[in-house]
């Protein structure tokens, strides 16, 4: 067969193409200087670089690079240095000290203008009783029971406060540079573009952002305080894409994923080159059971829980006994979560109790409780409310995370075998919550629902996550439809609490909500992160029992070492804590990865060729369409004779 | 080709392109649930939900107060405001996605349809021979297989396991104060798998139905001439035989280099490429409204518009469509 010229020269190209591919990433230019850089993944995207904007803890990472907070948070997440060096607390008041000499990163002095500027959008907006923005950060302020803000002098900011509580260190409110923002109010400050370079006091201040792509941060040369290893910050976003996240982080493109799934996460465990962290999240999922019309006797037409029963406690309580929440954990979670208890995760370690009467898993028992409680059984096995009528419960739960399906179908079972049907059914988030809105809420809705399978994360501070019993947040925020003045009572008062006084009150309201069971929680979530150790050393849980980052603050950014030196015993440098990272994480971090010769930084050497099961993968599917094809070519050869002319 | 034929393929896109916009519109308040429903934010007061509402415009009847605002707003060039990127305009969340597509789609586009295409020739001509039975068969399996089957074994074995190009994204952050070849190479680096997977994922379609007209053409008598005539056989392929199996592929590229704006939306996923596919999916479980109006405005009209292309350039190809 003679080749046509074209053919041959169509061969030519494809030979000159391929080597061309081959030797691409050997002669790629390498620039002499390149600085440090540190790549953080996570699997969601960036929405706004605007700190009153966004809404995601992505966008909390970005903007505590760049901007401080009034007081910080140490690696036990208590309050620590921020924009203020020091402060004292008395009764009505706290005086915060700016740090002497401090600049913005374009070297223009940093004073208590700047936080009276900062706060003094927040104290406006409460004033007139709006909120900035996405409507997160301000609230911080009023939950802080700041009544009045003062800057005496440049280095002294004074906040008054109506009560004793420590929220006050809490307060996420960015301070931003007044010689930047000074002339917007807080009614425009939300739409102000946050564009790169931005200008900061945090230690690494925004560059760019491309969307969907990355955030890069570059050092802030007038930083207060311990300056990392990296030179640049990358924030790497791939969005609905956990499994490029974790190709990243094995060819070492990234240093640390944040979100991975639970089989990435034990595959990692199992690699010395990285220290797999399963944090403990700020949050929880739960089963929120439709109450409405709880103490007020309201019902909806045409909508509202399907049975009465649901506004029982003692009903709600029987069917808390037909959940193995341990189950939920290592089957649905892959091991990686804590069984639900209380509305205070336990990450919040000074506020959570566990509950004093405390259900266990049993079936039978839950089937005794029922029928002490009222609902008996029919003759075909159906459980009964008083009505008479069969409960059938109707579940809902959002598309946003594939656990709450599952988690949903074992409810289903469990339930079941009480002889309670139940429907479950998945929706869009968007759909799901709109669909728990009662008529309280603009534009009204007819909360036809029964049981809601979602869940909610957390402030440092426990109070976000109490207030969704409240009775007020029916119509806003409430998918239980809960109502209970003594709740209520209890809030208002451990929000003026400070220390045990507000640990022993908000203990009774984890007691209370557990007992009336609104909400059965099921597990309180984990943060499934890794991190490579042959670049970096130095990371540390934030705090001991959650992940290095996407927790409170950025100071784990500034504690950063070189990986490939040993490490000088710094004070800096303490030991990271052993007890929730994987078995031999801890000893990788602390020296340097002895396989692997040091790579030089900033090229992102590939040292994942070790690895044989990507290899072995690829070699398969070669050989299926190698296998495939030859069956085809020999069919078609076989064909041929009588299918020519 | 007549003035004629010409109006009435320039009004038909018209009503098509009117018609898409009223069933944008509708389609996407049909959707259940509210754009402001998604994130869970226990500090909202309702005071701010009505504030939010508002700026979305969601406070305002369907119809005819919401249809209204948005047809006028979409005939001058405003898009209205991304939910998700937090008030961002719809045309610049859109404006940086285009290019990556463009540049992925469009590139793989092109080489897909000149490898296709002589794939599909070559194997038509010889029908039965080794390369029909090898590029066939090998078309056909690639056809049948989507992008992500297609980029994830290259991303674990030229990637993550040899190292050789990057797993993911367009660019390596912090290239922009590089040098323009720096950049340049960066990006080709960047680019090299994610369109061979959209390359091999195109090719198919178009060598198989390449082959099956070349099959067609090759029975016809002027071929029979043309190689009485004594003409060779590669002369007779592509001067006699090749321009006239083109007609039909015509329709299928038209089709398709509508479709380059859509994006390959897995293979954009799998390569995280920051295209306008990538960016479909993500508004799609943010319930971003806006964007995904936008998305879809611009995908159809590309549609309608290269099926215009396709349609003008058949009249001058073919005598017969021109009345």
């Amino acid at each position: 067969m003679r080749l046509s010229l074209r053919v041959k020269g169509a061969r030519l190209a494809a030979a000159i193409l391929l080597t061309a591919c081959l030797g691409l990433p050997a002669a790629a230019p390498v620039a002499a200087a390149d600085p440090v850089v540190l790549t953080v993944g996570t699997t969601q995207d960036l929405d706004s670089t605007n700190p009153f904007n966004t809404m995601l803890v992505s966008g909390f990472e970005a903007f505590q690079l760049t901007y401080d907070l009034l007081t910080n948070f140490k690696l036990d997440a208590s309050p620590g240095p921020g924009f203020a060096d020091s402060w004292v607390r008395s009764p009505d008041k706290v005086t915060y000290h700016i740090r002497d000499g401090m600049k913005w990163s374009d070297g223009t002095p940093a004073t208590s203008k700047d936080v009276c500027y900062s706060w003094g959008l927040a104290m406006a907006a409460i004033a007139d009783g709006k909120s900035i923005g996405a409507g997160y950060l301000d609230p911080n302020v009023k939950d802080a029971g700041v009544t009045k803000i003062e800057c005496p002098d440049p280095s002294t900011f004074i906040a008054y406060t109506k009560d004793q509580s420590d929220r006050v260190f809490q307060v996420y409110v960015p301070i931003l540079p007044e010689h930047v923002y000074g002339k917007v109010d807080y009614k425009k400050i939300a739409d102000e573009k946050f564009d790169g370079p931005l200008v900061g006091t945090g230690p690494y201040t925004l560059a760019e952002w491309k969307t969907g792509q990355y955030a890069r941060f570059v050092r802030n040369p007038n930083y207060w305080g311990n300056k990392g290893f990296e030179d640049e910050v990358v924030l790497r976003f791939f969005p609905d894409n956990a499994d490029g996240m974790f190709q990243a982080l094995k060819s070492g493109e990234i240093d640390y994923a944040h979100n991975l799934n639970a089989d990435q996460l034990k595959q990692l465990q199992a690699d010395p080159k990285y220290v797999a962290v399963p944090g403990k999240a700020n949050g929880w999922t739960q089963l929120a059971f439709n109450t409405y019309g709880t103490g007020t006797g309201k019902t909806i037409p045409n909508g509202g829980p399907s049975t009465k029963a649901l506004l029982d406690p003692a009903f709600r309580d029987a069917l808390g006994y037909a959940v193995d929440k341990n189950a939920l954990v290592s089957r649905v979670l892959g091991g990686f979560g804590d069984p639900g208890t209380t509305n205070v995760p336990p990450v919040l370690s000074d506020w959570h109790v566990e509950p004093d009467k405390p259900r266990t898993f049993d079936i039978e028992l839950a089937k005794s409780k029922l029928d002490a409680a009222g609902y008996k059984l029919d003759a075909s096995g159906n459980r009964l409310d008083k009505e008479g009528k069969p409960i059938k419960l109707r579940l809902y739960a959002p598309d946003s995370e594939g656990s709450y399906a599952k988690s949903a179908e074992f409810v289903k079972d469990w339930y079941g075998q009480l002889g309670i049907a139940v429907s479950t059914q998945v929706l869009t988030s968007a759909a799901l919550g709109t669909l728990v809105l009662p008529p309280e809420a603009d534009p009204p809705g007819t909360a036809k629902y029964d049981i809601e399978l979602w869940g909610w994360g957390g402030n440092p501070d426990p109070n976000l996550l109490l207030s969704v019993f409240r009775c007020d947040q029916i119509g806003t925020q409430s998918d239980s439809q809960y109502c209970n003045p003594e709740y209520d009572k209890l809030y208002d008062q451990q929000s003026t609490e400070a220390g045990a006084q507000r640990h022993d009150t908000m203990a009774k309201m984890q007691n209370l909500i557990y007992d009336e069971a609104p909400y059965d929680i099921l597990y309180y979530d984990a943060n499934l992160d890794a991190y490579r150790t042959d670049r970096f050393a130095g990371w540390q849980n934030m705090p001991a029992n959650g992940t290095p980052m996407f927790s409170y603050g950025d100071l784990n950014y500034t504690l950063l070492t070189d990986a490939t030196i040993a490490p000088s015993p710094s004070p800096s440098q303490a030991t990271p804590s052993p007890a929730a990272s994987a078995p031999g994480g801890s000893a990788a971090v602390a020296t340097p990865a002895p396989a692997t010769p040091a790579p030089s930084a900033g090229t992102g050497d590939t040292s994942g060729s070790g690895s044989t099961s990507p290899l072995l993968l690829g070699l398969v599917v070669v050989v299926v369409v190698v296998v495939v094809g030859g069956l085809v070519l020999g069919r078609r050869r076989a064909a041929t004779p009588a299918d020519d002319e | 080709m007549s003035a004629h034929y010409l109006a009435r393929k320039l009004a038909q896109a018209f009503v098509t392109i009117v018609a898409i916009l009223i069933l944008n519109f509708l389609m996407f308040r049909m959707m259940p649930g509210s754009p402001d429903r998604v994130i869970k934010n226990p500090n909202l007061t309702p005071e701010v939900i009505a504030a939010t509402r508002a700026r979305w415009g969601l406070d305002k009847p369907l119809l005819p107060d919401q249809l209204i605002a948005y047809v006028k707003a979409t005939v001058s060039g405003d898009l209205g405001y991304s939910i998700f990127y937090r008030g961002q305009p719809v045309t610049e969340v859109l404006g940086a996605s285009i290019g990556p597509t463009i540049l992925l789609v469009g590139l793989a586009e092109v080489l897909a349809i000149v490898g296709g295409l002589a794939i599909g020739a070559y194997a038509g001509w010889r029908r039965g021979g080794k390369t029909d039975s090898i590029g066939t068969g090998a078309s056909l399996i690639l056809y049948s297989m989507p992008y992500f089957v297609i980029g994830m074994p290259l991303i674990i074995v030229f990637a993550a396991g040899l190292g050789w190009f990057p797993t993911s994204g367009m660019t390596t952050p912090g290239m922009s104060d590089q040098p323009l070849l720096t950049q340049a190479w960066d990006l080709g680096s960047h680019l090299v798998l994610p369109l061979i997977a959209v390359t091999l994922g195109l090719l198919g379609g178009y060598s198989i139905l390449m082959r099956s007209s070349i099959i067609d053409t090759r029975a016809e008598d002027y071929i029979t001439t043309a190689r009485a005539k004594g003409l060779k056989d590669g002369y007779v392929l592509r001067h006699h035989a090749f321009p006239n199996a083109l007609l039909p592929m015509v329709t299928l590229i038209a089709i398709n280099l509508g479709y380059v704006i859509a994006g390959a939306i897995t293979a954009e996923i799998v390569f995280n490429w920051p295209g306008l596919g990538t960016l479909t999916i993500h508004a799609l479980n943010a319930r971003d409204y806006p964007v995904l109006q936008g998305i879809f405005l611009l995908v159809a009209v590309s549609v309608v518009i290269a099926n215009l292309i396709a349609d003008i350039v058949y009249g001058f190809l073919d005598p017969r469509v021109r009345t």
